[in-house]
């Protein structure tokens, strides 16, 4: 109830209500207008967002001209520990079609993407792989190893799940996608005839693949492999100290002579192995750096997921006494592989 | 399991296990003495915010030394970013608590909560960028011992021994500080010196203690061994002592259990170690336990009991509780007819002209809490001093004697 | 009356020698326009005000009127806002030792672990430094201090356990042990017993006996005049200051205490006319 004449106080305090709510309506007025999407001139690309840089390279391969993909997570991101930010947001819900990996990689993600789901086309390409062909997690009883993509013919089956999804989203393009889909399979085959091959010449007795995670079950489950990672299938679950000790104990029984880096976790874990190892009288090196979450950086060959698999095969070949090309399946590996 | 146990303890556990020991055990021994002075000059609180104010700093050290074209793992780097920032979180705690109108427990709960949410911020931004391997930064939220090097245990070594020296030099000086931060001025101590020191070695500890038990919990072995302590002696110089010793206890314990079973993170392990150990100083220590407190109670109950059976005899009343006849004749005071015995008759008396005495104390210090609180408990020699009491001699006159 | 530097002026020493004061080089504790506030609040204005050698003074006013943040301007505890604190005719940095302080009880934390004899050993800093050793000898004397104050059967007593005149004991040893030419005490006598109240003043009588000089913020008007040589009358001026006999008159105690000190309790205290 105001009593006699507005004084100072109250006025100013009038003005900047107008004031804000003439701003208001002004920045409504503008957004109001900005269309959802950015329109290109010409026939539209699919916008396409993936998840890993694994499935953008699977979507791109797929794709071909029809889509334009971006990827949340670059190359040496963890896709174990990554939250989306508010730019993530914004492109998967401006995109056409979103594509993760599911299974639990992209663990703090989980929740927002199945909310996404009711809005949007999300879809889940691992996921569509049949159960039985899935490792079992070894910490949790109904959860699946995810890390699909280190066995190029379990690959396959997702690069099929990608092709599906795009003749979903846009269904007059598939004869493109069909034919582009067969091609990429087909590479991808011939890089798994290749590991395999290449693999065999591993002898027997240093088949033992020590990394910083529990990445390579899969590479371990189709090349005949023991895969022994310092921490778990998730990189967010700590070493136990305990867990040194026991892994240098095996370095030493075994007598392995390489242990492996990887691009997208930290190398203290896998340099305390080694320091371990020397203090029993046990020499180890670093057999190399490999591509495990993520793959080599934009526009190398390292960058696509064939190279990615190229890169490890090759390299863990050489360190663990093999013999492979010096530069891969294609010789486009980079010197020092 | 055990046998992995004791392999622990005997630091046989291997190379690394025995590494990770010896850092967290003299990270122990200097956060716990370090502590001590913390606690005795009320700042638990500020070192809390001043650990958490190192998590910008490690993200932007990193952000710089990738900027800079390394890959961002310099540890000193990192470590040194960490003390600048807990350095300006500290500034910020003083500034506001003295500038603004703020209590100083607003000024910490606003410094510790906007710089740890910037921390966290950064860590997220520094997650979306390519710069090849992690540095591990979410590591220094809760310590990450698997990985610890010998250049680690180097560094945090060094340090250790260098704050333990400064504790040591710095003892008298601190202590005085923390007592009576007034007469230390009269004495010449600059009391504002003498608590940046303090600050310094916490901050010190801290940066240590990043890597081994992280920013979260690093509080915790700089507040508990000393609380722990406390319960052991009245003295500041030994408080200090047995703090670290507590300190440096939890941190092997702990150490060697994370590493006897799988899957066992080293720093929360550690901080359980010290909280049982601050159980067991809580109930147990002699006097100040728990424990001891019950046993006194017991005593005092036979006390009580003692008193009231021998005034009754000293006023030739008779005595009506049973339990009052039987501590008596426990004691050997009365026979079993309920007559007192010669030594019954002479504890009597003293507790007569005892009694008579805390009568006139009560009324000269009507409002003293002390000698409300003990009355019963002590005779009167223990409390008051011979002057004090020669007065009260004075007023009530010569003792006397009971009749049989 | 004012102490001008260069007027000499007799006093007559509480054991009947005459004490010539003339300039500031012998006066223990001098202050030249001291003004000292916190925040914008004058606690203490422009105070001039000298005391003598080997005497026992007082410093009486109402609450508020300054008297403790005299004290404490004049050990550099609180920053003053303008004036001059001279010490042994020296600037405060220079004489420090000479001082000995005893600062109000509740300030201090009861729970804080030590006991007795450790507090009377934090007087022997200057000797100890930072790293010293505290020997026997030192010990012997932190005893000797307590047994002064008659506390020497507590010296193990964690401080927590005492009584307040107790209390107060051990702060006026820890003074003695400091063994100093000045004593600064602050309210000494309030809130204790009958009994500690005199092993205080005949603690302080003997430090006086011994050439030193003892300065005390007291709050019982009527135990002054048995109590002190001298007296400054303070509300945050000042308003008088000079022998007891001289100064302490029911006059000036209206001057000091304003409206506050009714005509009868003047009477109670039995003032010589004047």
């Amino acid at each position: 109830m105001s009593t006699g004449r507005p004084n100072r106080k109250s006025r100013t305090a009038a003005f900047w209500r107008r004031a804000c709510t003439a701003l208001a309506a002004a920045v409504f007025a503008v957004t109001a207008q900005l269309p959802v999407t950015s329109a290109q001139a010409g026939p539209a690309k699919l916008h396409v967002v993936a998840t890993t840089s694994m499935i953008a390279d699977a979507a791109r391969q797929v794709g071909g001209e029809e889509v334009r993909v971006r990827e949340l997570m670059g190359p040496g991101i963890d896709p174990h520990a990554y939250r989306q930010t508010r730019t993530d947001i914004a492109a998967m819900t401006r995109a056409d079609l979103v594509l993760w990996h599911g299974l639990y990689l992209e663990a703090q993600l989980e929740e927002f993407m199945h909310k996404l789901a009711q809005r949007r086309s999300v879809v889940a390409v691992a996921e569509s792989l049949p159960k039985d062909r899935l490792l079992r997690h070894d910490d949790y009883a109904n959860q699946y190893d995810p890390h699909v993509w280190m066995d190029p013919q379990m690959w396959t089956g997702v690069v099929a799940a990608v092709r599906d999804a795009l003749i979903a989203a846009r269904p007059n393009a598939r004869a493109t996608f069909e034919a582009n889909a067969a091609r990429h399979i087909a590479e991808v085959e011939a890089l798994a005839a290749y590991a395999a091959d290449t693999l065999r010449s591993v002898p027997e007795q240093t088949r033992y693949l020590v990394t910083a995670h529990d990445a390579f079950n899969y590479f371990g489950r189709a090349y005949g492999f023991e895969v022994i990672g310092i921490q778990g299938i998730s990189t967010e679950s700590e070493a136990g100290l305990n867990r040194i000790a026991e892994l240098v104990s095996l370095l030493v029984e075994k007598n392995v002579g390489a242990v492996f880096v990887e691009s997208s976790v930290s190398d203290r874990n896998v340099r305390a192995l080694i320091e371990g190892a020397a203090a029993r009288g046990h020499k180890v090196s670093i057999g190399g750096e490999l591509f495990s979450d993520a793959m080599g950086a934009d526009g190398t060959y390292e960058g696509s997921y064939v190279g990615m698999l190229d890169h490890n095969v090759t390299t863990i070949t050489h360190a663990l006494g093999g013999t492979a090309p010096a530069r891969g399946m294609n010789s486009r590996l980079s010197a020092g592989s | 399991m055990f046998e992995t146990l004791l392999d622990a303890f005997l630091f046989r556990a291997g190379y690394n296990a025995a590494l990770v020991t010896v850092g967290t055990t003299l990270l122990g021994i200097a956060a716990g003495s370090t502590g001590t002075f913390i606690f005795l000059r009320k700042r638990a609180l500020i070192s809390d915010a001043v650990a958490h104010a190192t998590l910008p700093g490690v993200g932007i050290a990193f952000m710089v030394l990738v900027a800079l074209g390394g890959d961002g793992r310099n540890l000193p780097a990192l470590l040194a970013g960490s003390a600048l920032s807990a350095w300006l979180g500290l500034l910020a705690v003083q500034w506001i608590s003295r500038r603004t109108r703020l209590a100083e427990d607003a000024a910490i709960g606003a410094v510790l909560s906007v710089f740890f949410g910037g921390g966290i911020v950064l860590l997220t931004v520094i997650q979306t960028m390519t710069t090849g391997r992690r540095a591990g930064l979410e590591e220094f939220l809760l310590g990450a011992t698997a990985g610890m090097l010998f250049h680690d245990a180097v560094f945090i070594a060094a340090a250790g021994l260098l704050v333990l020296t400064l504790v040591i030099a710095l003892r008298r000086a601190m202590t005085l500080v923390a007592f009576d931060p007034g007469f230390a001025t009269s004495v010449g101590i600059s009391v504002a010196r003498t608590d940046l020191a303090m600050m310094a070695l916490t901050m010190a500890v801290t940066v240590v203690g990043l890597k081994l038990v992280g920013l979260i919990l690093i509080v915790a072995m700089l507040i508990i061994p000393p609380v722990a302590a406390r319960f052991w002696s009245d003295s500041t110089n030994s408080v200090v002592w047995i703090a670290g010793l507590i300190g440096g206890t939890s941190g092997f314990l702990g150490a060697a259990l994370s590493a006897s079973a799988p899957d066992l993170p080293t720093g929360p392990i550690i901080v359980l170690v010290c909280f049982a150990l601050f159980a067991v100083s809580i109930t147990f220590a002699p006097q100040r336990g728990l424990f001891a407190a019950m046993l006194r109670y017991r005593a005092f109950h036979r006390h009580v009991h003692r008193r009231q059976g021998l005034l009754a005899l000293a006023r030739g009343e008779e005595i009506l509780d049973p339990v009052t006849v039987s501590v008596l004749r426990k004691a050997g005071l009365v026979r079993r007819d309920g007559v007192a015995t010669e030594a019954g008759r002479a504890q009597a008396a003293r507790i007569l002209r005892d009694e008579r005495r805390w009568d006139i104390a009560r009324q000269i210090h009507r409002d003293e809490a002390v000698i409300n609180r003990q009355d019963i408990l002590r005779p009167i020699e223990d409390v008051l001093t011979r002057d004090e009491i020669a007065e009260i001699d004075r007023r009530i006159g010569p003792p006397e004697a009971v009749p049989s | 009356m004012t102490i001008a530097e260069n007027t000499a002026l007799e006093l007559v020493a509480a054991n009947g020698r005459p004490v010539r004061h003339t300039d500031l080089a012998d006066a223990p504790l001098a202050v030249r326009e001291l003004t000292v506030s916190y925040g914008q609040k004058p606690a203490v204005f422009s105070l001039d005000a000298t005391f003598a050698p080997g005497r026992l003074a007082a410093i009486v006013g109402p609450n508020g009127a300054g008297k403790s943040t005299f004290l404490k301007a004049a050990l550099g505890m609180v920053p003053k806002l303008s004036g001059q604190v001279i010490v042994f005719g020296q600037p405060l940095a220079a004489a420090r030792h000479r001082i000995a302080y005893v600062p109000q009880r509740a300030s201090v934390d009861w729970d804080f672990p030590t006991p007795v004899i450790d507090v009377v050993l934090m007087g022997m800093y200057r000797q100890l430094g930072l790293l010293r050793r505290v020997s026997a000898k030192q010990r012997d004397a932190a005893l000797a201090c307590l047994a002064r104050v008659g506390m020497e059967d507590f010296s193990d007593r964690q401080i927590g356990q005492l009584s307040g005149g107790q209390q107060q004991r051990v702060f006026l040893a820890r003074a003695l042990a400091q063994d100093a030419d000045l004593y600064l005490l602050d309210e000494p006598f309030a809130g204790v017993d009958a009994a500690t109240e005199r092993a205080i003043i005949d603690v302080l009588k003997a430090i006086r006996d011994e050439g030193r000089t003892v300065v005390c913020v007291h709050h019982d008007l009527t135990t002054v005049a048995q109590y002190f040589d001298d007296v400054l009358l303070l509300n945050v001026h000042k308003i008088a200051e000079g022998p007891v006999g001289d100064v302490f008159t029911a006059e000036n105690l209206q001057k000091t205490y304003g409206g506050r000190l009714a005509a009868v309790h003047i009477d109670q205290l039995r003032l010589d006319p004047q």
